[in-house]
């Protein structure tokens, strides 16, 4: 059954965010500390300022495009896991064609590092699915495997050929020149211009999915590929599509990161945020709209909890925990309510087929 | 050439080998089973990580390295039955609950030990860890005797496990049903037993085999000090290996050599060729494994004989 | 008169959204065969299955021996001495004949080892009281489906089963082999005085075995008789509710030209084996051709390849004269070929999504239905279409936007028939059309079929149903291991003849290839 976004989705999230903080206030009581001022702290922590909000909606920008691009591949049926690899790739390509193409304008590099780090991410997108397509390989378990590929073949490239003249840096590209950084939309924060084109990004894939034939035909591939063939419609190309284009915006986040935050490819520029975007898309039943707003809760939590270790000394690993609990939940939920309902049919089944035999009883 | 060969073939290696593997070889073992019963469990690495904080916990509180491997194994127990709990009773999606079992993992570590220990982690506490241990006679053999030899306990516990699980699995009645619960359930379901109950076992066995693995990190590996992220995705490895072997706890522990030995020839050859290299390596086999496997399949099918002569089938040109 | 083995009371088993038992009250004695037909869906299945404690009843109760059963499992089932041979086998293909046979009373060593040896011994003794001859070390996938069922039976009797259900037997087997499973049947009924249930909806085979029979529609047991105070007539008419007969279908018209042709076509199935063997045949416009034939002859392959779900191996396939062997799905329809498949929910629609957006399916892109250049779904135009196919295939249900997935079997295949021939297509292929589905919906599909015969469409229909398939054809051939045996008019054959043509025990040879290309 595909899940709609309705009043029950809506008191099922609500409750698990409750319930996430009543946990998390339990284990901030267990070590030591007033949940009620840690959780003010968190507060002031994502919005007392501007750059505040500005990380989170950097954070928020991440996520969301990860998990839009999660939500593009399983629309059609196919679950692209390798995000983390396909970022990073883009961003290490994005770099190091900033620091090769020094010197030219910025009209140029740009665009050719988006559509360098599109195309590398786009391309690693493509061969699971294209193992899925053709051979019915099992694309989690090879994007998994080739996340952990795509890390070591990047770890390699900034600690080799790609390295940082500066022998501090161990393990990163050379700087990438300021003329190209994205402009800053708050000062000391990482929130740039790029924000709008995210925004531009995640609206466009909404629209395609919700309100074009292509969006239709995509939905009917993910939902009974046999039955979208018989119809007429060439399922593998769609999935291979679908896989590229998912695999696109995840390089594009990437770039995005180097451009905008990082200003430099390090192994920091992705902190399995894929994967959190992932956890984000699921919540958000993998439709696009509710991915972008969850996105947001999500980073508000993670700004505000490092904002909270600041200022009442709480690890801001405490956002982790709150977050997951968050997932447990909803993850849960359907198979719990389902079980509710199955129940209730279950007694009033019964109770309908007493009375059945009881007015057949008198009736005889 | 010849330096790079004495290099790569040295006893050193081999105890590195030995080292790197266990770990992976552990956890990959505990992944078996889960394959087994049809759960994709991808939360290994979690499941690692809270072993390593447990045991090292375990270890400080109790004051010695065994009961911080017994702490782990519990702590393995409870987990199992989180996951099982999510993924058999409320039909969660597995992959789901292992992605965010793994997040969780990295956070819960992360909060208690600087809650218990500080930012600065384990460092400056006193923790009881496993020693190696020297065999008599065994470890005079040269060559051998000094990979074989002067190792901690829990490699020779994973070897004693190598026979135990794969006994369990393809000896035993329960090995059996657990193997059922995942390729028919509804087989086990007619005959009387809950295939359920195979899945919450095969979890739990997991969780335990996982927390071992942790332990082995920390305790043994690191010498008693939690490091954040210390799994490093070992549990993805290990998952390799279980996809790599069939789930079959003894081949998965041969792919776990395999793990280890790139792993320590990438720390020799560091010279020659970068060690991230080398370590992709295993990564990039499993793929190719899959493929392979069901490439030959496909073929496989494809090669079986008409049942009539195809020629005598084709009817004669019309007219 | 021998004991009473089961007695059902008042039984009610209550789905959600359907009633698949309705107070059903019977007993079953020692010592015969006792058949329960039905057509698909009157719940003989679910009445089985709580007998077998695989769910309980919603209410009513179960004796066993005159002993109330108070908790429902399989495994108090099994130790009450029932044995249950499903429709889909409960097999483990990995395992091996004998493992399997022992599943959950394994012999052991040392109290916890498997004993593999004795396991295969087990099973040899088995086989040789019995008379059923299994290899035991042979893996469950590598062994034919008639082997399986042995293994089910002979699994079902070690675990010491004296009361034995088989749902379906006969469904996947040759006639050879349903000829030696009625002989076990007999067997253990002589020798060991053992009870059988048999669950089916071939009369023949009811007529042939069974001591006695009962009769189900619609959740309810409807007849009750011994099998030699009844004939197969009557049992018909109590299965459907009426006397089986159907209103004439106005036919008109003459056929015309050819529109579909296949010609030394071979197709692999799942399991890589060739199941399509060198079939020819055409039909053309305004005209009706039957394929009859039983379960798994290839008649579901060699549709699927004509209509591009499957590759040939070989042959040619011509649609109104244009080649399209090795075409996609999507390129055969554009020939003007529009399918009815047979498995509706895993091939004939999104059951996840709902009524108006199955019946878009295919025409997404008409401008019809597109704004903006094809950027933007036209809603409001898919609507209007929508209700109106609607309302004109007299669907019932979910409404227009209620998921496919939770309509009946009936409504379901309306909503697949509305969308397939709402197409302007002349040639449709069509696959058991009424399988599992009411009256009403079947009476209302053989209209629209011959409804699109009469306007010149050319009809491919194959069915399991043999009235189905001497209603509506013009001309019928039957198949059988992937080979045409013969080609008849309806009213030059009885349904009678018709089956020796389908067992493969006659075949006509003088229809070879020349002249069927006449």
């Amino acid at each position: 059954m595909r899940l709609r976004i309705n009043w029950s989705y809506i008191l099922a999230l609500t409750v698990s965010i409750a319930a996430a903080l009543v946990i998390g206030a339990a284990i901030l009581l267990i070590s030591g500390y007033d949940p009620l001022k840690a959780y003010a702290a968190m507060l002031s922590g994502a919005f007392s300022n501007a750059r505040h909000i500005g990380d989170v909606l950097e954070y928020a920008m991440v996520l969301c495009l990860c998990g839009v691009a999660c939500d593009i591949g399983s629309r059609v049926g196919i679950f692209n896991v390798g995000g983390e690899g396909q970022l990073l790739l883009g961003a290490i390509v994005a770099a190091q064609i900033g620091v090769a193409l020094n010197g030219l304008s910025a009209w140029i590099v740009i665009p050719v590092a988006g559509l360098g780090a599109a195309l590398v991410g786009g391309l690693y997108a493509l061969l699971p699915g294209w193992l899925k397509v053709k051979h019915r390989v099992n694309e989690v378990i090879t994007t998994i495997m080739l996340n952990n590929i795509a890390e070591f073949v990047c770890e390699y490239l900034a600690k080799g050929p790609w390295k940082n003249p500066d022998n501090n840096i161990v393990a990163g590209t050379g700087n990438l020149p300021q003329t190209y950084w994205f402009t800053r939309l708050a000062t000391g924060s990482n929130l740039t211009t790029v924000f709008f084109v995210a925004t531009g990004m995640t609206i466009l894939t909404w629209y395609v999915m919700q309100k074009t034939a292509t969006g239709y035909e995509m939905r009917l591939t993910g939902d009974n590929p046999r039955f979208a063939r018989f119809a007429g419609l060439k399922t593998d190309r769609i999935v291979l599509i679908a896989m590229l284009v998912s695999g696109m915006m995840c390089g594009l986040v990437g770039m995005f990161r180097v451009y905008g935050a990082e200003h430099i490819y390090k192994a920091s520029i992705s902190n399995d945020y894929y994967f959190e975007g992932l956890m984000v898309a699921m919540i958000a039943k993998y439709q696009v709209l509710p991915t972008a707003v969850i996105s947001v809760l999500f980073a508000i939590l993670k700004i505000g909890a490092q904002g909270m270790e600041t200022a009442a000394g709480v690890p801001n690993q405490i956002y982790l925990i709150i977050q997951t609990v968050v997932i447990f939940s909803m993850a849960a939920e359907s198979g719990i309510v389902s079980d509710i309902k199955r129940r209730m049919a279950d007694k009033s089944a019964r109770l309908a087929a007493r009375q059945r035999a009881k007015e057949g009883a008198a009736n005889e | 050439m010849n330096e790079i060969l004495s290099q790569v073939f040295s006893a050193g290696t081999f105890t590195q080998m030995l080292r790197s593997a266990t770990p992976v070889a552990l956890a990959a073992m505990g992944g078996s089973m889960t394959e087994h019963a049809g759960i994709m469990n991808i939360g290994m690495d979690g499941m690692i990580l809270m072993g390593a904080l447990i045991g090292v916990l375990g270890s400080y509180v109790i004051g010695s390295a065994v009961g911080g491997v017994a702490a782990a194994v519990l702590f393995g127990i409870l987990v199992g039955l989180f996951f099982a709990l999510f993924v058999v009773k409320l039909r969660s999606d597995e992959f789901i609950i292992g992605c965010a079992l793994n997040i969780f993992a990295s956070g819960f570590t992360a909060y208690v030990s600087r809650a218990v220990f500080g930012l600065s982690g384990t460092s400056g506490y006193e923790i009881d860890y496993m020693r190696p241990i020297e065999i008599p006679l065994i470890k005079d053999i040269p060559f051998l005797g000094e990979i074989i030899s002067g190792n901690t306990a829990l490699v020779y516990v994973a070897w004693l496990l190598i026979l135990v699980m794969w006994a369990f699995v393809y000896r035993t009645p329960y090995g059996f049903w657990m193997r059922a619960s995942g390729e028919k359930p509804e087989t086990l379901r007619t005959a009387g037993i809950s295939p359920e109950k195979m899945k919450w076992l095969s979890s739990v066995l997991c969780g335990m085999l996982c927390g071992l693995s942790g332990a082995y990190l920390s305790l043994g590996y690191l010498n008693g000090t939690f490091v954040e992220g210390m799994s490093a995705s070992r549990g993805f490895i290990a998952f390799a290996c279980v996809i790599f072997a069939a789930a079959n706890p003894a081949k998965a522990y041969l792919a776990a050599l395999m793990f280890g030995f790139f792993d320590a020839i990438g720390l020799r050859l560091q010279n020659y060729i970068s060690s991230d290299l080398t370590s992709a390596i295993p990564y990039a086999i499993t793929v190719i494994m899959m493929v392979y496997v069901v490439v030959s399949k496909e073929r496989k099918r494809r090669s079986l004989q008409p049942r009539h002569d195809a020629a005598a089938a084709q009817p004669p040109a019309e007219g | 008169m021998q004991e009473t083995v089961i007695r059902l009371e008042h039984i009610t088993r209550e789905f959600p959204g359907v009633l698949a038992n309705d107070d059903v009250s019977l007993e079953v004695r020692r010592g015969e065969v006792f058949a329960l037909v039905g057509e698909n869906g009157a719940g003989k299945s679910t009445l089985m299955n709580i007998i077998y404690g695989i769910y309980p009843p919603t209410d009513g109760s179960v004796y066993i021996r005159g002993k109330k059963v108070e908790t429902f499992s399989p495994r108090n089932a099994i130790e009450l001495g029932i044995g249950m041979v499903h429709q889909h086998f409960m097999l483990v293909p990995s395992f091996t004949v004998a493992q399997n046979i022992v599943m959950s009373r394994e012999p052991r060593r040392a109290k916890v080892f498997f004993d593999n040896r004795r396991a295969e011994e087990i099973t040899r003794q088995l086989v040789k009281e019995y008379g059923l001859s299994v290899d035991p070390s042979a893996r469950v996938q590598d062994i034919s489906v008639g082997v399986q069922q042995r293994v089910e039976i002979l699994k079902a009797l070690y675990r010491g089963a004296d009361i034995l259900i088989l749902d379906e037997p006969t469904a996947v087997l040759t006639p050879q082999e349903t000829a030696e499973l009625f002989r076990v049947i007999r067997h253990i009924i002589r020798e060991k005085n053992m009870t059988v249930i048999l669950i089916t909806h071939k009369l023949g085979e009811v007529m042939a075995i069974s001591d006695r029979v009962g009769i189900m529609r619609q959740g309810r047991l409807v007849g009750l008789s011994d099998t030699r105070d009844i004939t197969e007539r009557e049992i018909a008419s109590m299965m459907v509710g009426r006397p089986v007969l159907f209103d004439k279908l106005e036919r008109s018209g003459e056929p015309g030209e050819t529109m579909i042709s296949v010609e030394g076509l071979s197709v692999r199935d799942n399991r890589g084996l060739v199941a399509v063997d060198g079939v020819s045949l055409e039909a053309r416009a305004g005209e009706v051709l039957g394929i009859a034939a039983i379960e798994g002859n290839g008649q579901s392959e060699l549709l699927e390849a004509i209509t591009g779900m499957r590759p040939a191996i070989s042959g040619r396939v011509r649609i109104r004269g244009r080649d399209s062997t090795g075409l996609e799905p999507g390129q055969i329809r554009a020939l003007g070929l529009a399918h009815v498949p047979e498995d509706r929910l895993a091939t004939g629609v999104d059951p996840l999504a709902d009524v108006s957006d199955n019946l878009l399916a295919g025409r997404q892109r008409d401008r019809e239905f597109n704004a903006a250049g094809g950027l933007r779904l036209r809603r409001s135009s898919i609507e209007r279409y929508a209700s109106e196919v609607y309302r004109k295939f007299d669907i019932r249900g979910a409404g227009l936007h209620g998921a496919v997935g939770s309509m009946s079997g009936g409504n379901m295949q309306k909503v697949v028939v509305a969308r397939e021939f709402s197409h302007e297509t002349p040639v449709l292929v069509i696959s058991n059309p009424s399988r599992g589905i009411d009256i009403g919906a079947i009476e209302f599909i053989h209209t629209a079929i011959i409804e699109k015969r009469n306007e010149g469409c050319a009809v491919l229909l194959s069915s399991a149903d043999l009235d189905e398939i001497f209603r509506l054809s013009d001309r019928i051939v039957t198949m059988y291991e992937g080979r045409i045996t013969g080609e008849f008019k309806p009213d030059e054959i009885t349904k009678e003849e018709i089956g020796y043509y389908m067992t493969g025990s006659r075949r006509k040879e003088e229809l070879a290839p020349n002249e069927t290309a006449d």
